[in-house]
């Protein structure tokens, strides 16, 4: 008798628990609070939408989950925020201020635990990954033909974001083929430049002039004449692998690829970003082609004639190395992805002279203008006024500024000029800048000066958009191939891509182990799902 | 004739292999320990120069003095990890007695059912995202000190152990000369099995007390407010912190390389970690007598 009973809960139990440890259990609640969230809305939907007072709107409390943030107090704030909103949109606003390193498990569990939070910080490199997410439906659409949250509560914030931003934002998701998040105005563009000491340059004659009118095989000279003369423990050129492939190559990444084992790559035209590259609009396995045996041959060569650190090759000592050489000055030329104003900011710091030479013209990438976004969750019981408040936060200097900098007097002070000069305080209350949306309309601080934003949106908003902009990978069919080729690409790439083992080896073999752990496949598997994107896109 | 030995002694160059293997194994648990607080008094000058090494280019206090001035937050911490331990730590034992204490009485009925029961959560877990909806959504774990305790409250390994101590070194009768004498079931528990069970409670105990000391994935989970993080908790974060700005750099673009540089260098996190180290070593002394006996006791008996 006992032992029936026990087996009966043993067997109830195991039911239970496989349920529960599915895994995928969590769509499954997505979507019950999806259709709960519909009904809900076409309720509210009868009611007149735009210019109504912040007095008849229902007071609601809105909480927003950032990314980044070092915040200890922001209780000045918050009492300025909530007054201030409370006046515009009767909404109260509890922030919950992720941390760097914490937020990627956080906000995953908290999104498929159906937690209470209204609108979460999202993109394509954090773990609440914009695309997959969208795809599996935790996302509010926001341009949903039935129910288009923008067009009614949203207009003036998107009318005032670049083109850009918008196709990119543009992906396939759970109710089809739309927007599922604000994106924010921030340094959306990608550009690779070689980071240039020209202090150390001119000392043996050079001059900036002598890296433009070159590229990467052509530098051997210049490297040569500053080894000689620095000496043997002297590492003239200051490379991060993958990027400086990504430099030399002209390529850029494809959003989906897994995480830090980039293999696929787009090929860049770099006379005109936004066509075609050399290999047309298709993905190719990275390591497969002409121009990467090229590249690996030529850094071999320079690795061999001591112009390349073998702690690069090291993936625990590259970063740090990397970092100390920067700051002490003890390189010629480096990689940097280059972001507005970084070279006044790397000289101040390095206390030399750094010039950035670009490779390419700027131009955004799916992954770039995906860069840091506001989705509403489906969990959201008021998702329409979630979007209200996401459109006062991108348009509203005041709340933006109050929000990312905190409380004039407090945080910060304002000059005469209208620049801006924090206070100590701020170390108490600093969220990420370019997490949070719109940093356009930030006034400027006194270390970017007057002119900040205006040269800033003269070169992000400008920025070319690369022909598959918005296309993000979805590898939910080659997973296991996905993994053994990102195994096979960490053990392979670093040491290649920075020369410290021979190509003529290492290559094939290489090459060979991809191919045996289903490369092709997955490339196949993109290329596919890229001419259905290129289809959709075109109409 | 042959010298005379004293029982159980080994010959002598046994006896200096066995010394030779026991202080290597010694230095091996120690040595990366004198590592860490020669790293956390080098100057951040010397490791940017040589790296990690035993004999540092300079010595500087800069890291501790920097501990000091992170001034609230540090003390704060110390103290949400002394109370959550020290809390957690009682609750726990107390549960944990109750419960095992019931395993062990042979006259309650549900004996076998509520040991499986125990036992079984040894075996499958619930996984982490309904745990999470469980804590946080049901039960409303969130922000406050309930919310570090309460999810480690009753651990069924040291269930097992309390009762397997129960078993093997308290004689049934002892409870039916107990009954005999008048005592109710509570001041038997109380007032005769709990006095002789110190070994058996010392080890499980330590256990929950280095368990509640040491953690720092449910803090992370369950506690936003900065009030009441406990001090590994602050530790990791700052750590994931520079492992996850370095990992994603290249997306968070030259904003990273910026807030990189304002974080606590090597130096303060290996004094962070003298800091969290130095207590629970301090109370392990007084707990290990214990521990001894607690887990020989009924393998001996004599």
């Amino acid at each position: 008798m006992k032992k029936k009973l026990l087996s009966c809960i043993l067997a109830a139990v195991m039911a239970l628990s496989m349920v529960a440890c599915g895994g995928e259990a969590a769509p499954e609640a997505g979507t019950t609070s999806q259709s709960t969230e519909k009904t809900e809305v076409s309720k509210e939907e009868a009611a007149p939408a735009a210019d109504v007072a912040a007095t008849d709107l229902e007071p609601v409390t809105l909480k927003m989950y950032f990314h980044g943030s070092n915040v200890t107090d922001d209780s000045a704030v918050l009492d300025a925020v909530n007054a201030y909103l409370k006046d515009k949109i009767n909404v109260t606003l509890e922030p919950v201020w992720g941390t760097w390193g914490d937020f990627d498990q956080n906000a995953v569990l908290s999104l498929q635990g159906g937690d209470d939070i209204d609108i979460y910080f999202t993109c394509s490199w954090s773990a609440d990954e914009y695309n997959k997410f969208a795809r599996d439906g935790y996302w509010v659409r926001l341009d949903n033909p039935d129910n288009n949250l923008i067009a009614q509560y949203g207009k003036e914030l998107w009318d005032l974001l670049p083109e850009v931003l918008i196709n990119g934002a543009t992906v396939n998701g759970a109710d089809g083929y739309g927007v599922y998040a604000i994106p924010g105005y921030k340094d959306i563009a990608t550009q690779n430049c070689w980071d240039v000491n020209v202090t150390l340059l001119e000392k043996y004659g050079y001059t900036v002039d002598d890296i433009k009118n070159t590229d990467y095989y052509g530098f051997e000279e210049i490297l040569k004449t500053v080894k000689e003369g620095e000496g043997a423990d002297f590492y003239p050129l200051l490379v991060e692998g993958a990027v400086l492939e990504r430099m030399v190559d002209n390529v850029t990444i494809v959003t989906g690829d897994s995480g830090t084992g980039n293999f696929m790559s787009y090929y860049l035209n770099p006379s005109d970003l936004s066509k075609p590259g050399a290999y047309g609009n298709k993905i190719v396995n990275k390591f497969a082609t002409d121009e990467f045996k090229k590249f690996v041959e030529q850094t071999r060569k320079y690795y061999e004639e001591g112009f390349i650190d073998p702690a690069m090759g090291n993936k625990t000592q590259a970063n740090d190395t990397r970092t100390n050489k920067q700051l002490s000055g003890q390189y010629l030329i480096g990689t940097q992805s280059y972001s507005l104003g970084y070279e006044l900011q790397a000289s101040q710091e390095r206390g030399i002279h750094v010039e950035m030479v670009p490779c390419t013209d700027a131009f955004v990438d799916t992954t770039s203008s995906q860069g840091a976004m506001m989705a509403i969750s489906t969990a959201s019981k008021n998702p329409d006024r979630a979007m209200m408040f996401l459109n006062l936060l991108n348009t509203d200097p005041a709340l933006m500024t109050l929000l990312n900098y905190g409380v004039d007097g407090i945080h910060y002070n304002t000059n005469a000029d209208g620049t801006i000069t924090f206070t100590d305080k701020r170390a108490d209350y600093q969220p990420w800048t370019n997490g949070m949306g719109n940093v356009t309309i930030l006034p400027p601080t006194d270390a970017q000066g007057v002119d900040f934003w205006d040269g800033f949106k003269a070169y992000y908003g400008t920025a070319k958009e690369i022909p598959i902009l918005g296309f993000a990978y979805d590898g939910s069919q080659t997973e296991t191939q996905m993994g053994a080729v990102a195994n096979v690409v960490s053990e392979y790439m670093l040491s290649l891509c920075t020369g410290t083992v021979d190509p003529a080896e290492k290559l094939p073999e290489f090459l060979q182990k991809l191919e045996d752990n289903g490369i092709n496949d997955i490339i196949a598997d993109a290329n596919s799902q890229l001419d259905a994107f290129m289809e959709s896109k075109g109409q | 004739m042959k010298r005379k030995r004293k029982i159980n002694s080994i010959s002598i160059p046994a006896e200096i292999a066995c010394h030779i293997v026991l202080i290597l194994f010694c230095l091996l648990c120690i040595v990366p320990f004198i590592f860490v607080v020669i790293i956390s008094i080098t100057s951040q000058d010397s490791i940017r120069a040589i790296g990690y090494s035993f004999f540092p280019k300079e010595i500087s206090m800069e890291a501790y003095s920097y501990v000091l001035k992170l001034g609230d937050q540090l003390w704060r911490s110390y103290f949400n990890s002394f109370l959550v331990t020290v809390l957690g730590t009682f609750l726990t034992m107390l549960m944990t007695i109750l419960y095992a204490y019931a395993l062990y009485r042979k006259d309650f009925k549900f004996r076998g059912f509520f040991t499986f029961w125990a036992f079984f959560t040894m075996l499958f877990g619930g996984g982490l995202a309904p745990t999470y909806v469980v804590c946080k959504t049901v039960l409303g774990l969130s922000n406050s000190y309930a919310a570090i305790i309460v999810p480690m409250l009753l651990n069924p390994f040291n269930i097992i152990v309390m009762r397997t101590f129960f078993h093997s070194s308290i004689p049934e009768e002892l409870i039916d000369a107990a009954a005999i004498d008048g005592a109710g079931e509570y001041r038997t528990l109380f007032k005769i099995i709990i006095p002789i069970s110190k070994p058996g409670i010392a080890t499980v105990g330590l256990l929950s007390a280095l368990a509640y000391w040491n953690e720092w994935f449910i803090p992370m989970l369950y506690v936003r407010d900065a009030k009441y993080y406990p001090l590994q908790y602050l530790l990791m974060q700052m750590q994931t912190k520079v492992d996850f700005l370095v990992k994603n750099s290249s997306m968070i673009g030259a904003e990273a390389s910026n807030i990189i540089s304002t974080l606590p260098s090597d130096a303060l996190r290996m004094a962070l970690v003298v800091l969290i180290v130095v207590p629970i070593a301090c109370a392990y002394p007084f707990f290990q007598r214990y521990i001894v006996s607690g887990l020989t006791i009924g393998s001996v008996k004599g």
